[in-house]
């Protein structure tokens, strides 16, 4: 099948006085139509930058070096502003970052709702208005609550709103960059059952975004893990979850207390930042990788559909080991 | 520093710590009790977990423990002395000195325009340590930054080091108990196991008591020692961390922990027994432990329903003495129903018709 979008070899550098960053590198994976494929990493490991990327986002001084992005089988990198405009929200919504503090505080709820229908529809007011109200009620809320300005309604409320915003127009594609990181347990629970629940009634794809391994393999079908701005690790989420293969990966599970189990000593994550002779990791990294130490390796197809950044004398089957 | 082998007194002891709040305006003023009738024990040398959701009130517990607010009633023994009662207004700088706090934010709570070195020092100096660099820079050490950071500003630092900035700070008094306030939550994944693991370190090594208060359940697992569960303004669990989370006696607890993500649990989302907790929480009808025919509808009844732990786990030195038996609140007394349901309820509508909309998500999303 056809996936909806298509990521391949993406390369972004951030340029600075003299020196340039690589935010993303190589990077390649695809979604599939009513996929939920999720990007686990700490801060810093370039997810955000893919995401920016797809959305056609970045800013100078980050510059998309090499690589394609196609949605739908077209070239996103080739929209001008013009068709861009009608490529964003229409095809690809986005849920930012705290995007509870996105709403615009001297509006109401229903008037930046009504906004989007008026502007990217060409709806009257009235018509946009009842759909603003059936909106809220997909999201679980009264559609009574459009009056209400941003500061009445509790956290949970406010990202329900913004969730409900991003599907207005029924996208293709939903982006929901780290959608739950300042809500508390329970309310995120709330809204992930909540976005299982639209994902299952509208069939968009979604690409999530987070460094919560939990929640992403309860959520994602496919997940990507990345570090230093490459992908090291591709695969179904439970496979993956179940018998992590790269050691990064194995690092970023035991980055979070368990809730079951016995109790030991956690070690957490290594925090150097990765240059250009040394991807950081290798200092920590639990096995002799000298073969890799210089920088990540290419991801490599180990079974089907799991790809690993190891040499291949490493892998689990080389013949070395 | 010796060390008692056996349960001695606790070194903080709170009763019935009360806290209300007035909100609205002029016109409607309503009062909010954010803590009610709280009681609870922290030993010397032990780290305590108040966990609960947001807006149940751990916050204000420890705000009022650091006396940045006024509690409405109750009292605070350090030491076997009421510091509400003989410190009325604010508190002295003996008990700032044996009390510290470190906060959330670690991007709000350094002031940008001194160095690293002037928060330290500052700290040393008012507490009447004299500040040379020796000091500084066994803080530093302590905390596992390096002594060159003590020219640096707070921007210059990540917020994984910025915490352990406000860590050394609030080490640099020699505190006794140390009220950290979601140390963790707003850091980065890469280095909020290794601030877990400074804090147990300084339990050990200096013996220094923690309140950790969290939403994160597993942290807290990790981390402490003993674990008390938050409700509504008021504790309705308690006992040693593990026992708390592996066999969890009240239907809050429970409903807390299975809205943890956990792959490697089962059918840990189902809406139905979460909706069944949820009425179990705010209609109680029947209470399991009711053998000692102690149940009642109106006191905060305490039933005790495990052993106490005397362990300090991954302690070298293991014994420590203070541990609480698990305990867990009647389930026959409800909470206050306002701030229950507002608690409970913080993401549906105000009123009644909320909890059908919430239970028909649910269903829908199993």
């Amino acid at each position: 099948m056809e996936p909806v979008l298509e990521v391949r070899d993406l390369r972004v550098e951030y340029g600075g006085d003299g020196r340039t960053v690589v935010g993303a590198d190589s990077v390649s994976f695809e979604i599939g139509s009513g996929e939920i494929f999720g990007l686990a990493g700490e801060s810093g490991c370039g997810k955000s930058t893919i995401a920016n990327a797809v959305m056609r986002l970045l800013k100078p001084p980050a510059e998309i070096t090499a690589g394609s992005i196609r949605f739908d089988g077209g070239d996103v990198l080739a929209l001008d502003a013009r068709e861009l405009r009608a490529f964003r929200w229409r095809q690809i919504a986005m849920v930012f970052q705290s995007a509870m503090n996105s709403l615009n505080p001297v509006l109401t709820i229903g008037e930046q709702i009504v906004d989007i229908f008026t502007t990217h529809e060409k709806l009257k007011k009235r018509a946009a208005r009842e759909k603003a109200g059936a909106l809220l009620e997909l999201v679980g809320m009264d559609p009574g609550r459009l009056k209400a300005y941003p500061h009445q309604l509790s956290g949970g409320m406010r990202q329900r709103v913004v969730i409900a915003m991003a599907v207005a127009l029924r996208p293709r594609l939903l982006i929901m960059d780290e959608p739950t990181t300042a809500l508390d347990v329970v309310v995120q629970q709330e809204i992930m059952a909540q976005i299982r629940d639209l994902q299952r009634e509208l069939g968009f794809s979604i690409l999530f975004i987070t460094h919560d391994m939990s929640l992403m393999v309860e959520l994602s079908d496919r997940m990507g893990v990345m570090y230093g701005g490459r992908i090291v690790e591709l695969a179904d989420a439970k496979d993956l979850f179940a018998k992590p293969l790269h050691p990064y990966t194995e690092a970023l599970m035991n980055a979070f207390p368990p809730l079951t189990g016995p109790r030991r000593e956690l070690t957490g994550l290594f925090d150097a930042p990765r240059t250009a002779d040394s991807c950081g990791f290798h200092v920590r990294c639990p096995e002799d990788r000298s073969d890799c130490s210089m920088n990540i390796p290419d991801l490599r197809e180990v079974a089907p559909d799991r790809w690993v950044a190891r040499s291949a004398a490493r892998s689990p089957e080389g013949a070395t080991r | 520093m010796t060390h008692p082998t056996k349960p001695t007194a606790p070194l903080l002891s709170v009763r019935g710590l009360t806290k209300d709040f007035q909100v609205g305006t002029v016109f409607s003023r309503r009062r909010v009790r954010a803590v009610n009738d709280v009681s609870f024990d922290l030993p010397a040398g032990r780290i305590t977990a108040l966990v609960g959701e947001s807006g149940s009130g751990k916050s204000t517990i420890a705000r009022c423990l650091a006396r940045l607010e006024q509690p409405t009633s109750g009292e605070v023994l350090l030491d076997g002395e009421d510091v509400l009662r003989t410190q009325r207004r604010r508190a002295s700088r003996a008990y700032r000195s044996k009390v510290q706090m470190v906060f959330q934010d670690p991007f709000g709570s350094l002031n940008p325009v001194h160095r690293i070195e002037h928060f330290l020092t500052r700290a040393l100096v008012l507490h009447g340590h004299s500040a040379t660099h020796e000091a500084l820079c066994e803080l530093l050490t302590t905390v596992g930054l390096t002594e060159d950071m003590l020219q640096s500003y707070p921007h210059e630092l990540s917020g994984g080091q910025r915490q352990r900035v406000a860590i050394a700070r609030a080490l640099a008094v020699e505190p006794s108990l140390i009220l950290a306030d979601e140390p963790t939550s707003m850091l980065d994944v890469s280095v909020r196991v290794g601030v877990l693991n400074l804090m147990r370190r300084l339990r050990d090594e200096r013996d220094i008591a923690m309140l950790y208060i969290t939403h994160d359940l597993g942290s807290a697992r990790y981390l402490a020692d003993t674990t008390m569960v938050m409700f509504a303004g008021e504790l309705v669990e308690g006992g040693d961390a593990l026992a708390v989370m592996d066999a969890p006696a009240h239907p809050y607890t429970r409903l807390l922990l299975s809205a943890v993500p956990d792959p490697e649990r089962a059918g840990s989302y189902d809406p139905v027994e979460r909706a069944r907790l949820r009425e179990a929480i705010l209609n109680p009808t029947s209470c399991p432990y009711g053998d000692d025919g102690t149940c009642s509808r109106t006191e905060p009844v305490r039933h005790i329903v495990g052993e106490a732990s005397e362990a300090r786990w991954g302690s070298p030195r293991p014994e420590a003495g203070g541990g609480q038996p698990h305990w867990v609140r009647c389930h026959l007394r409800a909470p206050a129903s306002d701030i229950a349901r507002r608690v409970l309820k913080a993401t549906d509508r105000t009123d009644g018709e909320a909890t059908d909309a919430t239970e028909k998500a649910e269903t829908t999303a199993a």
